[in-house]
């Protein structure tokens, strides 16, 4: 992975920058400060220099970087507000968490009468406790990967035009469920296939220059499942950009579009 | 007067108002500063017209306006008025609860809190710069202690700056005047509570300074002891007051 500065100052999608041209960026509202776009730059990234300007008299404790992963203490140089955020999202994950294992434990315990599929597809067993994701920095940084592709208008067109009961699978884009274990390649590529999804909601041109947006031909995308909620089969994402490799051409977002 | 030495059998009263100043005018100073002042609710009447405007439309309609612009100006004022400083954590609660829900926001309490970062490192300049100034910081900060949580919890990052502002209002030279002892014990009358569960260890420390500024320190004026000794029975009796300490400092004396 890249630099684990750049990576761990970033609230907002700083992962996802590395990765692709992200025509999704267009679609943003919001640039990664927070800031409503008004034009298509993401916030230029400092050097580790860069970050001492920002902190308080913690700043001695930077001196190392450890690994990504590493559970460190708040005391970690960032601007208050960074801070806050992150701490907040933090306790939204935990309660995510313990809301998805109440419904996993009452979808498992309802099941029981149920017949259950054979094969090795059976979702109720992957879905088990010990089989989930419970690294706190690792659903933290899923969460922001999830928050950046929620923060644009062709999610919110989505989330508007289909409503949840009437989303059928493979058809309609599904979040990636932060909660199941997967290989970080794995996880990272179902998020690239459920963002460049989530384009067909893209907002239309209104300026006869732009490209009217292509309808993206999702036929060898519908195989794979991806399943928030854990009742359907999970499958190797690994070789699923493999047969996917169009990047869709996409609009840019204009300011002037109405706005929810 | 003599109502006032009349509750307290003991020469303390005598130790407190030794310098001759009307009891009763000390403890109406008491009185007034706790009470909150008044009716308007975010108490936006020390700005000009437009800037109440950009405010209100703030409250409203978070996505119409710059919020980095809104909240430079909140704080602007916050460290120039101090009945704003006060007051103003509330003004701030809304905004943020009004961005979050408006498109998921949080660029207001970002902007917020890294300005109030900003200036709490240049805080020591500030005070000697101005002490007005410094005392209306410490008290927005502390007002946004109080009123901006997240998910109901106190926000982690701003306990220890606090406790530091506090910490320094404890220094002999702060004790000395009665502005920046009057900031103290307010803030703690209003957050001291929820700063000793975020860490006791430090409120036990604070207190420490103020027993020793209390007793030792010979530069108090009397208003600032009454202070002191008030906000010392405050958190002995678990952040609230005895009822014959209330009826001490509290009641209102006839001639």
């Amino acid at each position: 992975m890249s630099s684990n500065s750049q990576k761990r100052r970033q609230i907002t999608g700083g992962d996802l920058r590395k990765n692709a041209p992200s025509p999704s960026h267009y679609g943003r509202k919001r640039g990664s400060d927070g800031q409503l776009r008004s034009q298509g730059d993401p916030q230029p990234s400092l050097g580790a220099k860069g970050e001492h300007r920002h902190t308080d008299n913690r700043s001695e404790r930077q001196a190392s970087f450890t690994t990504p992963e590493t559970v460190r203490p708040l005391s970690r140089c960032k601007d208050w507000g960074s801070e806050v955020e992150e701490s907040e999202m933090r306790m939204s994950v935990n309660r995510d968490m313990q809301r998805y294992r109440r419904r996993i434990l009452t979808a498992e315990f309802s099941s029981r009468e149920r017949k259950v599929s054979s094969g090795s597809c059976d979702s109720r067993d992957s879905a088990s406790p010990t089989e989930l994701e419970t690294d706190e920095n690792v659903l933290l940084r899923r969460q922001k990967q999830i928050n950046y592709g929620k923060n644009t208008l062709a999610y919110d067109r989505y989330i508007k035009e289909v409503p949840k009961h009437l989303r059928q699978s493979g058809v309609h884009p599904r979040t990636p469920n932060k909660f199941r274990k997967y290989s970080r390649r794995s996880w990272d590529q179902q998020i690239k296939m459920w963002k460049v999804k989530l384009h067909t909601w893209d907002p239309p041109a209104q300026d006869g220059d732009l490209q009217a947006i292509e309808q993206i031909d999702l036929g060898e995308v519908m195989d794979i499942e991806l399943d928030p909620d854990g009742e359907t089969c999970k499958t190797s994402a690994g070789d699923e950009m493999d047969c996917f490799s169009v990047t869709p051409r996409k609009m840019k977002k204009t300011e002037e579009l109405p706005q929810v | 007067m003599r109502g006032f030495i009349a509750n307290d059998p003991s020469c303390t009263t005598k130790f407190l108002i030794s310098d001759g100043v009307n009891a009763r005018s000390l403890v109406r100073s008491l009185v007034n500063r706790m009470e909150g002042s008044g009716k308007e609710e975010y108490k936006i009447q020390s700005f000009d017209m437009e800037t109440q405007k950009l405010l209100k439309t703030a409250l409203k309609d978070p996505s119409a306006v710059d919020l980095e612009k809104v909240s430079s100006v909140i704080v602007d004022q916050s460290l120039k008025d101090q009945v704003f400083s006060k007051e103003a954590g509330r003004i701030c609660y809304t905004i943020v609860q009004a961005e979050a829900k408006q498109n998921n926001g949080s660029v207001f309490r970002r902007n917020l809190l890294n300005r109030l970062q900003q200036e709490f490192k240049g805080r020591e300049e500030m005070r000697k710069r101005s002490l007005q100034e410094w005392v209306c910081y410490v008290s927005f900060i502390c007002n946004v202690f109080d009123y901006l949580k997240v998910n109901n919890m106190p926000m982690m990052a701003l306990v220890h700056p606090v406790y530091d502002c506090l910490f320094r209002l404890t220094q002999p030279d702060s004790l000395r005047n009665e502005e920046e002892v009057d900031c103290l014990v307010l803030a703690l009358h209003r957050i001291g509570e929820q700063l000793e569960r975020m860490s006791l260890q430090r409120m036990d420390e604070l207190f420490c300074q103020l027993r020793d500024g209390f007793l030792l320190q010979e530069n108090l004026t009397s208003l600032g002891r009454l202070l002191l000794l008030e906000v010392l029975e405050f958190r002995a009796g678990g952040w609230t007051l005895s009822d014959t300490a209330q009826k001490y400092y509290y009641s209102e004396v006839a001639d």
